[in-house]
């Protein structure tokens, strides 16, 4: 007795259990083809030594006669076509049945030529409800070799495709980067940071730096600045960076918390069809629990700052003269000249913006200068049409040095006079550096 | 008429059996991204410019072929003249113009009703025909300029649909309308080559495998094909078709049949999904008369979350997994999938497909230069499959059209929309239609040599051809929850085979 006809014996015999060809192949690791003749073999033996114990099904492949080029004579089978000319040509049809061996003769007289024809089934009992066989061909899944579909394919004998190609997820988070400062980052990370649910992601300098730096300062509310103030320093703007984050990956991504709450918060809807390459989340190390709370912490609060953030300056300086607060009064005691806090080529790469303010002259208590605003133009286009276009200008303003002093405190906070820089650290911009830091102290102010 | 005696032999061992299984014949595919549309798109632009540019891209060639036509005729001695615009076409003078096409009908949804009525929400259609055949269905020509009835005979002859570009002659009457005598559409746009765009493997430097499969494949008989399928509807309630999709992906997979037809299944090189993969009615056994319920299914942004179903997408992705080590397959969205509604449907999301994803393209990477093995694309769809222009549909066009006209006649819809040259022509009136500014995608620049539309109520094809030698393989791709039928097609002849699969 060999493996097949003790393998199909236990299944239809005692667990009483319909056995397909390919649940026979899988079961056995032979070729589906072979399995069809185990099967048919198993059939002739066992209804030989006794007749009627197991049950077949079979496919039939070929054409049948109904699907026959209808002559002139033909009627068809329906009976409704033939009432018009044919709108579709006639096209060879080949069915594929499966059937009980009760009812093969009447199927097989239906067909006019068949081509293949092999059991796909046994049963021990005669099979009426062929959805049975269905159900059979879901506990394939567990014969399933996810590793080697191609090995898999040949041992079953299942048409192959050299061309088969899949995309490797593997190879995709090694950005190219230097090597070396790797190991370090990737101990910190498992250390201090909770980044390793994200890490490959993070180049490895870019990791090195936040973490480094929550070590220094352990305390929370200094541990959470440094992100936010680094990467003002290395791109323009949260707001730019976010912008930017899905479509670079390679750029150096030096604060990933938000980055990555980003996602899976607001990016979520977004049906811009690229395959989320980010919701394929690397198996999570161990991260310490403690660690996994601060990071959080810090992700809820730079986004809060974020949300704060009013972006545009305009708004900005209107808040500013609403509440000429006590930094402004601060400031205006202070012994510093005007013209000192406004570093214009400072700010600029600070900020990588165009300056708004191009002041000339703040002799005299007035402040003079030009401004740039965005203007309505409405204009009539040569079709005729009212067209509203907003155009950046320049506009010249002169205004007294009181209000002219909080847009330029707001703008040039970044001073690097020690005063002013202690000051904002007073309220609230600890640990920043104090050549960047501009916009940062808006977050914090209110 | 086959006994069982005949054919006994079967099954029995076969003198020998093949020793490796059978190779997948390669497939030689070049999408063409003619219908996606930008990731970051606006939605607050006005329709009308798609009528401007359709008509601006359509009207040179119907006129060409309208003065080809018509230079010459004469009626009572008056000769037909060209008029430019609509509002130009003089009482009394017999004239031609070209212009697009407007069906006036009262059981079709009409948007300046909605605003008027200050209805903001679209409501479900309910009707399956927007026409009425009690002649109060009225046709306009209009352009840019204005807008004319036409009256007729000829316009009962002819189907028409709202967005199509023809030319007519006749003559306005007193009452203002135009006497059509003669109509004219674009007729089919130019055909590019075989092998116009990718190269022919014979012509070196593709696989390598590709010399010894071109020596094999003429004598394997029938050459390589691709299967077209649609309307799988994989569905987490209706288990009634489930022995079918295991037999079709028996089938494709080269495990069913005898060794013979398997490796003429392994010639298969392509599985093309036109749309309708997934079932959405899910709540159809719970209540199945009741019109509400069904309203229900097809609320699109009531999202209810206790309401989903995930069974249909995993049972999808699964068979997509099985599929895929085999044979490359390329997914069109159809109406019910999980795309968006308007046309041009993007592709799905590969976040569907958790397990199949693996062999989609990586977005990342060169994808431009290399599309996905597994490839979701956009319906409508162009592609260049073995050499052969193909344009693929999920169905929704030509079921919009089917609502406009008389017949059941899918095909001469379909060869109707190629005569327009365009796939479309009811976006966006009546077919959902991404607001498109700066071209129309639904002109057909080019003629397809295969022209297939998924989700269809029955399996049809025919051969067009075109005053310029073109020719236009149709095909009607039928449900396969429906009908258990599915379409192969030889990339060398170009003729098409259907597959039926049956259980007793």
């Amino acid at each position: 007795m060999d493996e097949a006809q003790k393998y199909l014996s236990d299944r239809l015999l005692s667990e009483e259990v319909p056995v397909t060809y390919r649940l026979l192949s899988r079961a056995l690791n032979i070729r589906v083809n072979a399995a069809k003749q185990k099967l048919y073999e198993f059939y002739k033996s066992s209804n030989a030594s006794k007749a009627g114990s197991v049950h077949a099904t079979y496919l039939v492949y070929g054409s049948k006669a109904q699907d026959r080029q209808p002559d002139s004579g033909d009627t068809d089978m329906d009976g409704s076509a033939p009432e018009h000319e044919p709108l579709s040509d006639h096209v060879p049809t080949r069915t594929v049945t499966i059937v009980a061996e009760d009812k093969l003769k009447e199927v097989l007289a239906e067909y006019e030529q068949v081509s293949s024809f092999h059991i796909y089934s046994l049963a021990p009992f005669p099979q009426r409800d062929l959805s049975i066989l269905s159900d059979v061909s879901k506990s394939l899944s567990e014969y399933k070799n996810a590793e080697d579909t191609a090995k898999a394919f040949d041992t079953y004998g299942i048409i192959t495709n050299p061309q088969a190609r899949k995309r490797d997820r593997k190879g995709r988070p090694q950005i190219p980067a230097p090597s070396a400062p790797k190991p370090v980052a990737k101990q910190e990370s498992q250390a201090a940071t909770p980044k390793s649910c994200q890490p490959e992601k993070v180049k490895p300098e870019a990791k090195e730096t936040p973490s480094t730096s929550a070590e220094a300062t352990p305390s929370s509310s200094a541990g959470k600045k440094p992100p936010a103030t680094l990467k003002r320093g290395a791109s323009g703007g949260i707001m730019q960076s976010f912008a930017k984050a899905a479509a670079k990956p390679p750029k150096p991504k030096v604060k990933p918390e938000p980055k990555a709450k980003d996602e899976d918060t607001s990016m979520v809807l977004s049906d811009d069809g690229e395959a989320d390459e980010e919701d394929v989340l690397p198996p999570l190390k161990t991260v310490d629990l403690e660690a996994l709370k601060r990071t959080r912490k810090e992700r809820e609060e730079a986004l809060l700052r974020m949300m704060q953030d009013p972006e545009d300056d305009v708004k900005e300086e209107a808040k500013r003269e609403d509440e000429p607060s006590d930094e402004e009064m601060e400031e205006a005691s202070e012994p510093e000249p005007e013209p000192e806090p406004e570093p214009e080529p400072e700010q600029q790469p600070k900020e990588e913006k165009e300056p708004t303010e191009v002041v000339s002259n703040s002799s005299n208590g007035r402040r003079r200068g030009k401004r740039r605003v965005m203007k309505k133009k409405r204009i009539l286009d040569d079709q005729g049409y009212m067209v509203t276009i907003q155009e950046a200008a320049w506009e010249s303003f002169s205004e007294d040095e009181a209000p002219a002093l909080t847009p330029a405190a707001a703008k040039a906070t970044p001073t690097p006079t020690p005063a002013s820089s202690t000051q904002k650290a007073k309220k609230g911009a600890a640990g920043k550096g104090g050549s960047q830091g501009s916009i940062m102290s808006f977050f914090s102010k209110k | 008429m086959v006994k069982l005696e005949d054919i006994s032999s079967l099954l029995e061992v076969p003198a020998h059996l093949p020793h490796k299984p059978p190779v997948r014949a390669p497939s030689a595919y070049k999408p063409l991204h003619s219908y996606a549309l930008d990731k970051n798109r606006s939605y607050k632009q006005q329709y009308g410019d798609m009528y401007f540019l359709r008509l601006a891209k359509i009207k040179p060639a119907v006129e060409e072929v309208a003065a080809k036509a018509w230079q010459d005729t004469q009626i009572g001695g008056e000769r037909a003249k060209r008029v430019d615009r609509v509002l130009d076409v003089r009482q009394g003078e017999l004239c031609w113009v070209a212009g697009t096409v407007y069906m006036d009908m009262k059981l079709k949804p009409n948007i300046l009703e909605d605003v008027s009525k200050d209805r903001w929400l679209s409501a479900p259609i309910s009707s399956q025909k927007y026409y009425s055949d009690d002649g109060s269905d009225q046709t306009m020509l209009e352009d840019d300029s204005g807008r004319v009835r036409l009256v007729g005979d000829l316009l009962s002859t002819i189907p028409l649909v709202t967005g199509c570009i023809i030319a007519v002659m006749g003559t306005e009457n007193t009452h203002g309308e135009f006497e059509v005598i003669d109509i004219k559409v674009p007729d089919l746009a130019p055909q590019p080559e075989r092998w116009a765009l990718s190269k022919a493997p014979s012509a070196g430097g593709k696989a390598k495998s590709e010399d010894t499969e071109m020596t094999d494949s003429p004598s394997e008989g029938g050459g390589k094909k691709i299967a077209i399928v649609s309307g799988l509807s994989f569905s987490g309630t209706d288990a009634s078709y489930d022995l079918e999709l295991n037999l079709l992906l028996e089938y494709l997979l080269g495990e069913a049949l005898g060794p013979e037809e398997q490796a003429g299944v392994s010639q298969i090189s392509r599985l093309i999904i036109a749309g309708n993969s997934i079932s959405t009615t899910a709540a159809k056994d719970t209540d199945d008369d009741d019109d509400e319920v069904k309203k229900r299914a097809q609320k699109k942004y009531g999202y209810d979350a206790s309401a989903y179903n995930p069974i249909p997408s995993q049972l999808f992705d699964e068979f997509l997994s099985e599929l895929l080590p085999s044979i490359p397959v390329t997914l069109l969205p159809g109406a019910q999938d999980p795309a968006n509604a308007s046309y041009p449907q993007q592709p799905i999301h590969t976040a569907m497909f958790p397990i199949s994803r693996a062999y989609a393209a990586d977005a990342t990477a060169a994808s431009a230069s290399q599309p996905g093995w597994f490839d979701t694309v956009t319906n409508p769809w162009e592609a260049e499959v073995e050499g052969w222009r193909v344009l693929g549909t999920g169905g929704q066009n030509v079921d919009d059209v089917f609502k406009y006209v008389e017949s059941d006649d899918r095909l001469g819809m379909m060869e109707a929309m190629c005569r327009w040259r365009c796939c479309a022509p009811t976006a966006p009136d009546t077919l959902w239609s991404y607001p498109f500014q700066e071209d129309d995608p639904f002109v057909l620049k080019s003629c397809p040599h295969v022209y297939f539309v998924g989700c269809q109520p029955e399996f049809a094809t025919k051969v067009i051809h075109g005053p310029d030698g073109q020719s236009v393989r149709l095909i009607a791709v039928p449900s396969f929850s429906k009908s258990k039928e599915f379409v192969l097609v030889d990339t060398e002849t170009l003729e098409v085979s259907k597959v039926r699969i049956t259980s007793r």
